[in-house]
């Protein structure tokens, strides 16, 4: 369990950055949702599902605490690492990437849980209603509507 | 064509494009929107474009972690929960051991009340005066807006 946990971790962290809007505090929810599951393995029902979305649901619940318990801040402030000596195509990707992070940062928090996990973490349209606690029925509505927000500011990125 | 909300245009198959995309269709549907895709380039280059946008959300590092770091966190979790179940037995065992100590002090007869008083007072202002400044301490931490400033 410990192996095929720490393979989800990368995933459930782009997700809580979604929903927290911050890296550590997301880095911060991982680490306290891999806490609880260690501490309570018999908590996850094999015969119910697979791993990964019942991860990815707990750190989606401890997401939501997280964000109950804070307290009235400012905007969440993007910490950019500087790109130091890196290569020219490492810089590229990296420069790609923070092009997808603001547009995804200018969609509503659903929309952006929904498209990181069908297109980031590739759940399936079941997994994906068991994690956002939705409708099957609705994921594929909700998620296309959130492709199409996307497609609109990746072009405002990729013009400007 | 018709319009969605938002202003978004959704040619004809509308969502369940993205379901065709994804795999998530029926037999029956995929073939309906197969059909359609045939004669609708307006369709086949929204297809295109929405298959651009996953295939780059795919390839991207949103994380931006290494995998590795999951791993040494899971460690450090089995840590903290071996260090808290140490705590647990060492307060555990240490009441115990204490209860004992107390019932066997007041218990023996070798020893006149007013030494028993006597010696009670002593161990009581050392506890009174360890819980005092153990709170203290307590508030202090949980209050220190600047305890997490690195130096």
């Amino acid at each position: 369990m410990r192996d095929e946990l720490a393979t989800l971790g990368n995933g459930a962290h782009a997700l809580a950055i979604q929903i927290l809007g911050n890296r550590d505090d997301a880095a911060d929810a991982v680490h306290d949702a891999f806490a609880q599951v260690l501490a309570q393995p018999q908590a996850w029902d094999h015969r119910r599902g697979p791993l990964r979305p019942w991860f990815l649901r707990v750190v989606r619940n401890r997401c939501i605490d997280l964000l109950r318990r804070r307290r009235p801040a400012g905007p969440a402030v993007e910490v950019l690492v500087a790109p130091g000596d890196a290569p020219d195509a490492v810089l590229e990707t990296q420069q790609r990437d923070r092009g997808l992070q603001r547009a995804l940062r200018d969609l509503p928090p659903e929309q952006r849980q929904i498209v990181v996990l069908r297109d980031y973490s590739d759940l399936s349209y079941a997994e994906i209603a068991a994690v956002l606690d939705l409708p099957a029925g609705t994921v594929m509505s909700r998620l296309h509507r959130a492709r199409l927000a996307l497609r609109q500011r990746l072009e405002s990125e990729d013009d400007d | 064509m018709t319009t969605e909300r938002g202003g978004n245009p959704t040619p004809h198959v509308g969502d369940r494009l993205s379901g065709y995309l994804d795999g998530e269709l029926t037999q029956q549907q995929r073939q309906r929107v197969q059909l359609h895709l045939e004669d609708c380039a307006e369709c086949r280059r929204l297809l295109d474009e929405l298959s651009a946008v996953r295939a780059r959300m795919g390839a991207s590092d949103l994380s931006g972690l290494p995998e590795d770091r999951w791993r040494e966190n899971m460690d450090e979790s089995g840590v903290t929960l071996a260090r808290g179940l140490g705590w647990l037995l060492l307060i555990g065992a240490g009441v115990f051991i204490g209860a004992i100590a107390i019932f066997h002090f007041l218990a023996d007869p070798g020893l006149g009340a007013g030494w028993k008083l006597l010696i009670s007072a002593f161990y009581l202002g050392w506890l009174a005066l360890f819980v005092s400044v153990l709170r203290q301490r307590l508030i202090e931490r949980r209050t220190d807006r600047y305890k997490d400033v690195e130096i």
